[in-house]
Protein backbone atom coordinates (compact mmCIF):
# COMPACT_ATOMS: atom_id res chain seq x y z
CA UNK A 1 0.00 0.00 0.00
CA UNK A 2 1.17 3.03 -0.67
CA UNK A 3 1.91 5.84 1.63
CA UNK A 4 -1.35 8.23 0.26
CA UNK A 5 -3.44 5.26 0.16
CA UNK A 6 -2.44 4.13 3.85
CA UNK A 7 -2.96 7.94 4.90
CA UNK A 8 -6.59 7.86 3.59
CA UNK A 9 -7.74 4.78 4.53
CA UNK A 10 -7.04 6.36 8.14
CA UNK A 11 -8.82 9.41 7.05
CA UNK A 12 -11.61 7.52 6.13
CA UNK A 13 -12.05 5.99 9.43
CA UNK A 14 -11.53 8.89 11.41
CA UNK A 15 -14.38 10.72 9.10
CA UNK A 16 -16.37 7.57 9.13
CA UNK A 17 -16.68 7.67 13.11
CA UNK A 18 -17.14 11.52 12.69
CA UNK A 19 -20.75 10.96 10.29
CA UNK A 20 -19.34 12.66 7.69
CA UNK A 21 -19.16 9.92 5.19
CA UNK A 22 -21.79 7.59 4.36
CA UNK A 23 -20.71 3.94 3.89
CA UNK A 24 -21.76 4.13 0.06
CA UNK A 25 -19.63 7.41 -0.36
CA UNK A 26 -16.59 5.21 1.84
CA UNK A 27 -16.88 1.99 -0.56
CA UNK A 28 -16.22 4.86 -3.46
CA UNK A 29 -13.35 6.47 -2.28
CA UNK A 30 -11.64 3.59 -1.45
CA UNK A 31 -12.74 1.92 -4.80
CA UNK A 32 -11.22 5.07 -6.65
CA UNK A 33 -7.90 5.65 -4.74
CA UNK A 34 -7.36 1.41 -5.69
CA UNK A 35 -7.99 2.71 -9.40
CA UNK A 36 -6.25 5.83 -9.23
CA UNK A 37 -2.81 4.18 -7.40
CA UNK A 38 -0.53 3.24 -9.93
CA UNK A 39 1.13 -0.43 -8.82
CA UNK A 40 4.49 -0.25 -8.78
CA UNK A 41 4.86 -4.20 -9.56
CA UNK A 42 8.46 -6.03 -8.33
CA UNK A 43 8.57 -8.56 -10.97
CA UNK A 44 8.99 -5.52 -14.04
CA UNK A 45 11.74 -3.78 -11.55
CA UNK A 46 13.40 -6.95 -11.06
CA UNK A 47 13.27 -7.88 -14.53
CA UNK A 48 15.41 -4.63 -15.73
CA UNK A 49 17.04 -5.19 -12.94
CA UNK A 50 17.65 -8.61 -13.60
CA UNK A 51 18.70 -7.03 -17.75
CA UNK A 52 21.11 -4.54 -16.66
CA UNK A 53 22.95 -7.35 -14.56
CA UNK A 54 23.23 -9.78 -17.92
CA UNK A 55 24.78 -6.93 -20.06
CA UNK A 56 27.59 -5.77 -17.83
CA UNK A 57 27.83 -9.78 -17.08
CA UNK A 58 28.22 -10.63 -21.17
CA UNK A 59 30.17 -7.78 -21.31
CA UNK A 60 32.61 -8.52 -18.49
CA UNK A 61 32.62 -12.12 -19.97
CA UNK A 62 32.93 -11.23 -23.29
CA UNK A 63 36.14 -8.77 -22.45
CA UNK A 64 37.81 -10.82 -20.22
CA UNK A 65 37.53 -14.58 -23.42
CA UNK A 66 38.03 -11.52 -26.14
CA UNK A 67 41.25 -12.64 -26.75
CA UNK A 68 41.04 -16.59 -26.99
CA UNK A 69 38.34 -16.23 -29.76
CA UNK A 70 38.71 -15.77 -33.51
CA UNK A 71 38.00 -12.68 -34.97
CA UNK A 72 34.99 -14.17 -36.59
CA UNK A 73 33.26 -15.94 -34.10
CA UNK A 74 33.71 -12.72 -31.86
CA UNK A 75 31.58 -10.74 -34.66
CA UNK A 76 28.72 -13.84 -34.71
CA UNK A 77 29.02 -13.16 -31.08
CA UNK A 78 28.43 -9.90 -30.97
CA UNK A 79 25.55 -10.06 -33.87
CA UNK A 80 24.14 -13.02 -32.60
CA UNK A 81 23.76 -12.02 -28.97
CA UNK A 82 22.10 -8.63 -30.78
CA UNK A 83 19.38 -10.44 -32.73
CA UNK A 84 18.68 -12.93 -29.81
CA UNK A 85 17.70 -10.34 -27.47
CA UNK A 86 15.63 -8.35 -29.87
CA UNK A 87 13.88 -11.89 -30.42
CA UNK A 88 13.83 -12.45 -27.21
CA UNK A 89 11.66 -9.05 -26.99
CA UNK A 90 9.26 -9.92 -29.76
CA UNK A 91 8.82 -13.21 -28.25
CA UNK A 92 8.23 -11.78 -24.80
CA UNK A 93 5.85 -8.82 -26.29
CA UNK A 94 3.85 -11.62 -27.67
CA UNK A 95 3.29 -13.39 -24.57
CA UNK A 96 2.35 -11.06 -22.59
CA UNK A 97 5.20 -9.90 -20.90
CA UNK A 98 6.20 -6.26 -21.55
CA UNK A 99 8.57 -5.94 -18.89
CA UNK A 100 10.26 -8.62 -19.48
CA UNK A 101 10.10 -7.66 -23.08
CA UNK A 102 11.84 -4.36 -22.06
CA UNK A 103 14.42 -5.81 -20.49
CA UNK A 104 15.62 -7.77 -23.28
CA UNK A 105 15.53 -4.85 -25.23
CA UNK A 106 17.65 -3.17 -22.91
CA UNK A 107 20.21 -5.71 -23.36
CA UNK A 108 19.86 -5.35 -26.86
CA UNK A 109 20.90 -1.75 -26.39
CA UNK A 110 23.36 -2.60 -24.19
CA UNK A 111 25.45 -4.96 -26.67
CA UNK A 112 24.95 -2.62 -29.31
CA UNK A 113 26.87 -0.57 -26.94
CA UNK A 114 29.41 -3.47 -26.00
CA UNK A 115 29.52 -4.07 -30.06
CA UNK A 116 31.10 -0.96 -30.74
CA UNK A 117 33.36 -1.01 -27.85
CA UNK A 118 34.64 -4.55 -28.88
CA UNK A 119 34.71 -3.83 -32.63
CA UNK A 120 36.76 -0.46 -31.75
CA UNK A 121 39.41 -2.91 -29.39
CA UNK A 122 39.37 -5.56 -32.62
CA UNK A 123 40.60 -2.87 -35.39
CA UNK A 124 42.69 -1.10 -32.39
CA UNK A 125 40.24 2.39 -33.44
CA UNK A 126 41.49 5.06 -30.81
CA UNK A 127 39.21 7.53 -32.51
CA UNK A 128 37.03 10.60 -31.24
CA UNK A 129 35.06 8.59 -28.35
CA UNK A 130 32.18 10.73 -27.80
CA UNK A 131 31.24 9.84 -31.33
CA UNK A 132 30.90 6.34 -30.20
CA UNK A 133 28.76 7.42 -27.60
CA UNK A 134 26.47 9.11 -30.20
CA UNK A 135 26.47 6.03 -31.94
CA UNK A 136 25.30 4.05 -28.91
CA UNK A 137 23.07 6.86 -27.86
CA UNK A 138 21.11 6.76 -31.49
CA UNK A 139 20.81 3.33 -31.33
CA UNK A 140 19.04 3.24 -28.44
CA UNK A 141 16.43 6.06 -29.59
CA UNK A 142 15.81 4.07 -32.37
CA UNK A 143 14.99 1.33 -30.18
CA UNK A 144 13.43 3.32 -27.97
CA UNK A 145 10.91 4.87 -30.99
CA UNK A 146 10.36 1.61 -33.30
CA UNK A 147 10.04 -0.74 -30.32
CA UNK A 148 7.51 1.75 -28.16
CA UNK A 149 10.71 1.40 -25.11
CA UNK A 150 10.86 3.62 -22.49
CA UNK A 151 13.75 2.38 -20.73
CA UNK A 152 15.71 2.10 -23.82
CA UNK A 153 14.58 6.11 -24.60
CA UNK A 154 16.18 7.04 -20.60
CA UNK A 155 19.01 5.26 -21.83
CA UNK A 156 19.18 7.37 -24.82
CA UNK A 157 18.86 10.37 -22.80
CA UNK A 158 21.38 9.49 -20.25
CA UNK A 159 23.82 8.36 -23.02
CA UNK A 160 23.02 11.43 -24.93
CA UNK A 161 24.65 13.08 -21.55
CA UNK A 162 27.65 11.41 -21.31
CA UNK A 163 28.12 12.51 -25.08
CA UNK A 164 27.87 15.76 -24.25
CA UNK A 165 29.99 16.13 -21.22
CA UNK A 166 32.55 14.10 -22.55
CA UNK A 167 32.67 16.42 -25.80
CA UNK A 168 33.20 19.73 -23.89
CA UNK A 169 35.79 17.94 -21.42
CA UNK A 170 37.10 17.20 -24.64
CA UNK A 171 37.14 20.71 -26.81
CA UNK A 172 36.89 22.80 -23.62
CA UNK A 173 34.00 24.83 -25.46
CA UNK A 174 30.03 24.34 -25.75
CA UNK A 175 29.00 22.00 -27.16
CA UNK A 176 25.03 23.36 -28.83
CA UNK A 177 25.32 19.96 -31.22
CA UNK A 178 23.73 18.68 -27.72
CA UNK A 179 20.25 20.26 -28.28
CA UNK A 180 19.34 18.27 -31.47
CA UNK A 181 20.62 14.85 -29.77
CA UNK A 182 18.61 16.15 -26.40
CA UNK A 183 15.36 17.62 -28.37
CA UNK A 184 15.35 14.46 -30.23
CA UNK A 185 15.00 12.16 -27.18
CA UNK A 186 12.70 14.40 -25.58
CA UNK A 187 10.44 14.84 -28.25
CA UNK A 188 10.31 10.79 -28.49
CA UNK A 189 9.18 10.67 -24.44
CA UNK A 190 6.60 13.35 -25.16
CA UNK A 191 5.29 11.73 -27.92
CA UNK A 192 5.36 8.68 -25.81
CA UNK A 193 3.72 10.80 -22.83
CA UNK A 194 6.03 9.41 -20.39
CA UNK A 195 6.26 11.83 -17.66
CA UNK A 196 9.42 10.26 -15.55
CA UNK A 197 11.10 10.38 -18.33
CA UNK A 198 10.31 13.73 -19.11
CA UNK A 199 11.68 15.13 -15.92
CA UNK A 200 15.00 13.17 -16.88
CA UNK A 201 15.00 15.14 -19.94
CA UNK A 202 14.48 18.38 -17.51
CA UNK A 203 17.37 16.55 -15.29
CA UNK A 204 20.05 16.48 -18.39
CA UNK A 205 19.20 19.49 -19.61
CA UNK A 206 19.29 21.18 -16.25
CA UNK A 207 22.78 20.09 -15.91
CA UNK A 208 24.06 21.06 -19.19
CA UNK A 209 22.84 24.35 -19.16
CA UNK A 210 24.37 24.40 -15.39
CA UNK A 211 27.91 23.20 -17.25
CA UNK A 212 27.16 26.24 -20.10
CA UNK A 213 28.76 28.51 -16.90
CA UNK A 214 31.92 27.05 -16.89
CA UNK A 215 32.31 27.19 -20.48
CA UNK A 216 30.99 30.58 -21.74
CA UNK A 217 33.04 33.24 -22.00
CA UNK A 218 36.06 31.83 -21.23
CA UNK A 219 34.62 30.23 -18.02
CA UNK A 220 32.70 32.68 -16.71
CA UNK A 221 29.03 32.52 -17.98
CA UNK A 222 27.52 32.05 -14.30
CA UNK A 223 25.48 34.82 -14.28
CA UNK A 224 23.76 33.51 -18.05
CA UNK A 225 22.78 30.53 -16.33
CA UNK A 226 21.07 32.88 -13.52
CA UNK A 227 19.31 34.03 -15.69
CA UNK A 228 17.95 31.30 -17.75
CA UNK A 229 17.23 29.36 -14.68
CA UNK A 230 15.48 32.76 -13.30
CA UNK A 231 13.59 32.85 -16.76
CA UNK A 232 12.36 28.82 -16.92
CA UNK A 233 11.01 29.34 -12.90
CA UNK A 234 9.45 32.43 -13.92
CA UNK A 235 7.81 31.00 -16.78
CA UNK A 236 6.85 28.30 -14.61
CA UNK A 237 5.06 30.51 -12.16
CA UNK A 238 3.49 32.50 -15.02
CA UNK A 239 2.25 29.19 -16.78
CA UNK A 240 -0.93 28.66 -15.01
CA UNK A 241 -2.27 32.04 -15.78
CA UNK A 242 -1.49 31.57 -19.76
CA UNK A 243 -3.54 28.06 -20.33
CA UNK A 244 -4.66 25.50 -18.01
CA UNK A 245 -2.96 22.80 -19.74
CA UNK A 246 0.19 23.95 -18.64
CA UNK A 247 -0.65 24.18 -14.74
CA UNK A 248 1.11 19.82 -14.26
CA UNK A 249 4.30 21.24 -15.22
CA UNK A 250 4.27 24.15 -13.58
CA UNK A 251 5.89 23.45 -10.57
CA UNK A 252 8.24 21.36 -11.93
CA UNK A 253 9.30 24.04 -14.27
CA UNK A 254 9.74 26.61 -10.84
CA UNK A 255 11.56 23.78 -9.31
CA UNK A 256 14.32 23.28 -12.15
CA UNK A 257 14.31 26.70 -12.88
CA UNK A 258 15.31 27.75 -9.69
CA UNK A 259 17.99 25.34 -8.82
CA UNK A 260 19.33 26.35 -12.46
CA UNK A 261 19.59 29.82 -11.21
CA UNK A 262 20.51 28.32 -7.70
CA UNK A 263 23.28 26.61 -9.36
CA UNK A 264 24.71 29.69 -11.00
CA UNK A 265 24.30 31.82 -8.17
CA UNK A 266 26.60 29.18 -6.23
CA UNK A 267 29.64 28.78 -8.59
CA UNK A 268 29.09 33.08 -8.69
CA UNK A 269 29.90 33.23 -5.16
CA UNK A 270 32.41 30.24 -4.94
CA UNK A 271 33.88 28.78 -7.80
CA UNK A 272 34.31 32.91 -9.15
CA UNK A 273 36.49 35.11 -7.13
CA UNK A 274 34.35 37.79 -5.89
CA UNK A 275 35.19 41.03 -3.94
CA UNK A 276 33.40 41.18 -0.31
CA UNK A 277 30.74 43.74 -1.70
CA UNK A 278 29.48 41.94 -4.86
CA UNK A 279 30.01 38.33 -2.86
CA UNK A 280 27.60 39.93 -0.23
CA UNK A 281 24.76 41.17 -2.54
CA UNK A 282 24.80 37.77 -4.62
CA UNK A 283 24.65 36.16 -1.15
CA UNK A 284 21.37 37.84 -0.17
CA UNK A 285 20.33 37.05 -3.86
CA UNK A 286 20.81 33.19 -3.21
CA UNK A 287 18.93 33.28 -0.05
CA UNK A 288 16.22 35.36 -1.53
CA UNK A 289 16.31 32.89 -3.71
CA UNK A 290 16.19 29.68 -1.86
CA UNK A 291 13.58 31.87 0.62
CA UNK A 292 11.28 32.34 -2.32
CA UNK A 293 11.38 28.86 -3.19
CA UNK A 294 10.51 27.42 0.40
CA UNK A 295 7.10 30.09 0.16
CA UNK A 296 6.44 28.34 -3.17
CA UNK A 297 6.68 25.47 -1.66
CA UNK A 298 4.13 26.33 1.06
CA UNK A 299 1.78 28.01 -1.19
CA UNK A 300 1.69 24.85 -3.25
CA UNK A 301 1.82 22.42 -0.81
CA UNK A 302 4.73 20.57 -2.39
CA UNK A 303 7.39 18.93 0.15
CA UNK A 304 9.80 18.31 -2.21
CA UNK A 305 10.16 21.74 -2.70
CA UNK A 306 10.58 22.29 0.82
CA UNK A 307 13.29 20.16 1.36
CA UNK A 308 14.90 21.29 -2.48
CA UNK A 309 14.68 24.40 -0.58
CA UNK A 310 16.54 23.58 2.91
CA UNK A 311 18.88 21.93 0.98
CA UNK A 312 19.87 25.08 -1.05
CA UNK A 313 19.56 27.00 2.43
CA UNK A 314 22.06 24.49 4.01
CA UNK A 315 24.19 24.48 1.09
CA UNK A 316 24.46 28.29 0.57
CA UNK A 317 25.26 28.54 4.31
CA UNK A 318 27.92 26.27 4.46
CA UNK A 319 29.31 27.69 1.72
CA UNK A 320 29.39 31.17 2.77
CA UNK A 321 30.63 29.74 6.10
CA UNK A 322 33.94 28.48 4.24
CA UNK A 323 34.03 31.18 2.34
CA UNK A 324 34.16 34.28 4.89
CA UNK A 325 36.67 32.00 7.89
CA UNK A 326 39.29 34.22 8.04
CA UNK A 327 37.82 36.71 5.72
CA UNK A 328 37.30 40.54 6.81
CA UNK A 329 33.38 40.43 7.22
CA UNK A 330 34.23 37.46 10.35
CA UNK A 331 31.70 34.39 10.00
CA UNK A 332 30.62 35.01 12.99
CA UNK A 333 29.51 38.51 12.45
CA UNK A 334 27.89 36.99 9.25
CA UNK A 335 25.30 34.50 10.98
CA UNK A 336 24.20 36.75 13.05
CA UNK A 337 23.21 39.12 10.62
CA UNK A 338 21.71 36.47 8.37
CA UNK A 339 20.26 35.16 11.81
CA UNK A 340 18.48 38.45 11.93
CA UNK A 341 17.60 38.98 8.38
CA UNK A 342 16.01 35.32 8.49
CA UNK A 343 13.93 35.58 11.52
CA UNK A 344 12.93 39.09 10.32
CA UNK A 345 11.72 37.42 6.74
CA UNK A 346 9.72 34.85 9.50
CA UNK A 347 7.94 37.28 11.60
CA UNK A 348 7.06 39.30 8.11
CA UNK A 349 5.37 36.56 6.67
CA UNK A 350 4.10 35.53 9.80
CA UNK A 351 2.19 38.67 9.96
CA UNK A 352 1.14 38.31 5.91
CA UNK A 353 0.16 34.64 6.88
CA UNK A 354 -1.94 35.71 9.80
CA UNK A 355 -3.93 38.42 8.10
CA UNK A 356 -4.89 36.08 5.77
CA UNK A 357 -5.70 33.80 8.07
CA UNK A 358 -7.53 35.68 10.71
CA UNK A 359 -7.86 32.43 12.93
CA UNK A 360 -4.45 32.93 13.54
CA UNK A 361 -4.53 36.02 14.37
CA UNK A 362 -6.61 34.92 17.76
CA UNK A 363 -3.85 32.77 19.72
CA UNK A 364 -0.92 35.10 21.42
CA UNK B 1 -0.48 -13.06 -38.42
CA UNK B 2 -2.19 -9.99 -37.39
CA UNK B 3 -1.02 -6.60 -38.12
CA UNK B 4 -0.65 -5.83 -34.91
CA UNK B 5 2.01 -8.81 -34.39
CA UNK B 6 3.20 -8.61 -37.82
CA UNK B 7 4.24 -4.91 -37.00
CA UNK B 8 6.32 -5.60 -33.74
CA UNK B 9 8.12 -8.00 -35.65
CA UNK B 10 8.63 -5.73 -38.33
CA UNK B 11 10.17 -3.63 -35.26
CA UNK B 12 12.07 -6.11 -33.78
CA UNK B 13 13.68 -6.66 -37.40
CA UNK B 14 14.32 -3.22 -38.24
CA UNK B 15 16.13 -2.26 -34.80
CA UNK B 16 18.20 -5.33 -34.87
CA UNK B 17 19.36 -5.20 -38.77
CA UNK B 18 20.02 -1.40 -38.24
CA UNK B 19 22.22 -1.76 -34.97
CA UNK B 20 23.68 -5.02 -36.65
CA UNK B 21 24.47 -2.59 -40.09
CA UNK B 22 26.33 -0.07 -37.98
CA UNK B 23 28.90 -2.38 -36.48
CA UNK B 24 28.52 -4.07 -40.06
CA UNK B 25 29.90 -0.93 -41.24
CA UNK B 26 32.47 0.08 -38.96
CA UNK B 27 34.36 -3.35 -39.40
CA UNK B 28 33.67 -2.91 -43.43
CA UNK B 29 35.35 1.03 -42.99
CA UNK B 30 38.17 -0.51 -40.84
CA UNK B 31 38.93 -3.71 -43.10
CA UNK B 32 38.75 -1.61 -46.24
CA UNK B 33 41.40 0.85 -44.78
CA UNK B 34 43.64 -1.90 -43.53
CA UNK B 35 43.02 -3.65 -46.73
CA UNK B 36 43.52 -0.66 -49.37
CA UNK B 37 45.09 1.96 -47.35
CA UNK B 38 48.90 2.78 -47.88
CA UNK B 39 51.55 1.17 -45.83
CA UNK B 40 53.68 3.29 -43.53
CA UNK B 41 56.06 2.58 -40.91
CA UNK B 42 56.48 4.60 -37.77
CA UNK B 43 58.69 4.18 -34.88
CA UNK B 44 56.80 4.05 -31.12
CA UNK B 45 58.04 6.39 -28.80
CA UNK B 46 57.39 6.38 -25.67
CA UNK B 47 54.73 8.95 -24.58
CA UNK B 48 53.87 9.15 -20.96
CA UNK B 49 56.96 8.68 -18.90
CA UNK B 50 53.64 8.24 -15.70
CA UNK B 51 51.90 4.59 -17.52
CA UNK B 52 52.66 3.22 -20.88
CA UNK B 53 50.52 0.50 -19.94
CA UNK B 54 46.89 0.88 -18.85
CA UNK B 55 44.35 -1.94 -18.41
CA UNK B 56 44.81 -4.14 -21.82
CA UNK B 57 46.03 -1.42 -24.29
CA UNK B 58 49.41 0.03 -24.62
CA UNK B 59 49.78 3.98 -25.70
CA UNK B 60 51.88 4.40 -28.79
CA UNK B 61 53.24 7.85 -29.11
CA UNK B 62 54.86 8.64 -32.19
CA UNK B 63 57.82 11.36 -33.30
CA UNK B 64 54.52 12.95 -35.62
CA UNK B 65 52.34 13.41 -32.40
CA UNK B 66 54.07 16.31 -31.74
CA UNK B 67 54.55 18.64 -34.58
CA UNK B 68 55.31 22.48 -35.07
CA UNK B 69 52.02 24.74 -35.01
CA UNK B 70 50.77 25.35 -38.19
CA UNK B 71 51.58 28.85 -39.29
CA UNK B 72 48.71 31.47 -39.95
CA UNK B 73 45.29 33.11 -38.44
CA UNK B 74 43.83 31.74 -36.40
CA UNK B 75 46.24 29.35 -34.70
CA UNK B 76 45.19 25.88 -33.82
CA UNK B 77 42.30 25.08 -31.64
CA UNK B 78 41.70 21.70 -29.40
CA UNK B 79 39.40 19.32 -31.08
CA UNK B 80 40.10 20.65 -34.73
CA UNK B 81 40.67 18.26 -37.32
CA UNK B 82 44.30 18.90 -38.64
CA UNK B 83 46.04 17.26 -42.08
CA UNK B 84 49.51 16.75 -41.37
CA UNK B 85 51.73 15.60 -44.30
CA UNK B 86 54.74 13.51 -43.88
CA UNK B 87 57.52 12.63 -46.17
CA UNK B 88 59.64 9.52 -46.30
CA UNK B 89 63.63 10.57 -45.95
CA UNK B 90 66.46 8.28 -45.07
CA UNK B 91 66.24 4.97 -43.83
CA UNK B 92 62.34 4.86 -45.13
CA UNK B 93 61.60 7.16 -41.69
CA UNK B 94 58.49 9.35 -42.25
CA UNK B 95 58.55 13.03 -40.77
CA UNK B 96 56.52 15.56 -40.84
CA UNK B 97 56.58 18.28 -43.84
CA UNK B 98 53.91 20.37 -43.68
CA UNK B 99 50.08 20.47 -41.69
CA UNK B 100 46.80 22.72 -42.09
CA UNK B 101 43.23 22.71 -41.47
CA UNK B 102 42.82 21.48 -44.90
CA UNK B 103 44.98 19.06 -47.05
CA UNK B 104 47.18 19.73 -49.02
CA UNK B 105 46.08 20.29 -53.07
CA UNK B 106 48.85 18.54 -54.16
CA UNK B 107 51.51 15.89 -53.06
CA UNK B 108 54.09 13.88 -54.09
CA UNK B 109 54.79 10.11 -54.61
CA UNK B 110 56.91 9.68 -51.42
CA UNK B 111 54.64 11.43 -49.25
CA UNK B 112 51.06 10.71 -47.35
CA UNK B 113 48.67 12.86 -45.63
CA UNK B 114 47.25 11.50 -42.43
CA UNK B 115 44.03 13.42 -40.87
CA UNK B 116 44.67 14.18 -37.26
CA UNK B 117 42.69 15.87 -34.55
CA UNK B 118 44.50 18.57 -32.25
CA UNK B 119 44.49 17.16 -28.73
CA UNK B 120 46.54 20.39 -27.68
CA UNK B 121 48.12 23.62 -28.55
CA UNK B 122 50.97 24.98 -26.85
CA UNK B 123 51.93 28.49 -26.96
CA UNK B 124 55.13 29.63 -27.98
CA UNK B 125 56.83 30.52 -24.67
CA UNK B 126 60.52 30.98 -23.99
CA UNK B 127 61.87 30.69 -26.95
CA UNK B 128 60.44 27.29 -27.86
CA UNK B 129 58.09 27.30 -30.83
CA UNK B 130 54.40 26.97 -30.72
CA UNK B 131 53.77 23.25 -30.89
CA UNK B 132 50.42 21.05 -31.31
CA UNK B 133 50.17 17.68 -30.10
CA UNK B 134 47.91 15.95 -32.46
CA UNK B 135 45.91 12.09 -32.44
CA UNK B 136 45.60 10.42 -35.69
CA UNK B 137 43.32 7.41 -33.69
CA UNK B 138 46.79 5.48 -34.30
CA UNK B 139 47.54 5.40 -30.32
CA UNK B 140 46.02 2.50 -28.55
CA UNK B 141 47.11 -0.79 -29.50
CA UNK B 142 44.73 -3.27 -27.73
CA UNK B 143 46.99 -6.59 -26.63
CA UNK B 144 46.08 -10.14 -25.09
CA UNK B 145 45.89 -9.47 -21.26
CA UNK B 146 49.43 -9.90 -19.49
CA UNK B 147 51.30 -8.85 -22.29
CA UNK B 148 51.48 -4.96 -22.13
CA UNK B 149 54.21 -5.01 -19.66
CA UNK B 150 56.26 -7.03 -22.75
CA UNK B 151 55.85 -4.27 -25.19
CA UNK B 152 56.05 -1.34 -23.36
CA UNK B 153 59.72 -2.99 -22.42
CA UNK B 154 60.49 -2.61 -26.16
CA UNK B 155 58.67 1.21 -26.46
CA UNK B 156 61.79 2.26 -24.13
CA UNK B 157 64.46 0.53 -26.10
CA UNK B 158 63.23 2.18 -29.01
CA UNK B 159 62.67 -0.83 -30.66
CA UNK B 160 59.29 -0.62 -31.59
CA UNK B 161 57.42 0.57 -34.77
CA UNK B 162 53.34 0.21 -35.81
CA UNK B 163 52.93 -0.70 -39.40
CA UNK B 164 49.69 2.10 -40.46
CA UNK B 165 47.59 1.60 -43.51
CA UNK B 166 46.36 5.32 -44.46
CA UNK B 167 43.62 5.50 -46.57
CA UNK B 168 43.24 8.60 -49.20
CA UNK B 169 41.30 10.17 -46.68
CA UNK B 170 44.02 10.24 -44.40
CA UNK B 171 42.34 8.00 -41.74
CA UNK B 172 44.60 5.69 -40.23
CA UNK B 173 44.80 2.07 -38.57
CA UNK B 174 46.69 -0.12 -36.78
CA UNK B 175 48.24 -3.26 -38.95
CA UNK B 176 50.50 -4.73 -36.66
CA UNK B 177 53.80 -4.22 -34.42
CA UNK B 178 57.06 -4.29 -35.91
CA UNK B 179 59.39 -5.44 -33.13
CA UNK B 180 63.32 -5.47 -34.79
CA UNK B 181 61.91 -5.20 -38.31
CA UNK B 182 59.84 -8.38 -37.80
CA UNK B 183 56.12 -8.41 -38.16
CA UNK B 184 54.18 -9.33 -34.62
CA UNK B 185 51.11 -8.73 -33.65
CA UNK B 186 49.33 -8.57 -37.20
CA UNK B 187 46.28 -9.59 -37.12
CA UNK B 188 44.06 -10.98 -39.73
CA UNK B 189 41.32 -8.39 -41.27
CA UNK B 190 38.47 -10.68 -39.89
Amino acid sequence: MSRYARRIDRDLARWREAGWLSADGEAAIRADVAAQTRKVELAPVLGILGAVLIGFGAMSFVAAHWNDMARLFRLALILGGLFGAYGLAGVLFERRHPAFAHAAILVGVALFGAGIMLVAQMYHIDGHAPDAVLTWALGALLAGVILKSDPALALAMLLMGLWSGWEMSDSGTVHWAFLIGWAAVALAMLWRGWVPGLHLSAVVLGLWIINLGYFLFGGHGHAVVVGIGLVVAAAGLAAPAVSQRFSGWAMAAVAYGMMIAFAGLFALQFVETVALDYLILLAILALALVLAGIGYGLRVGSAAMLWLGYGGFSVEVLGLYFKTVGTLLGSSLFFLSAGAIVIGLAAIAYRLHARTHTGLEASP
Amino acid sequence: MTSERSRLWLGIAAVAATQAAVLGWMIWERVHLLASGREIVLEVVPVDPRSLFRGDYVTLGYDISRIAAPSGEPGPHRGEDIYVTLQKGEGDKWTVVGSGPQPPARTTADQVVLKGRIQHAIAASGGSPAQTLVRYGIESFFVPEGTGRELEGLVRQKKLSALIAVDSDGNAGIKGLIVDGKRVYEEPLL
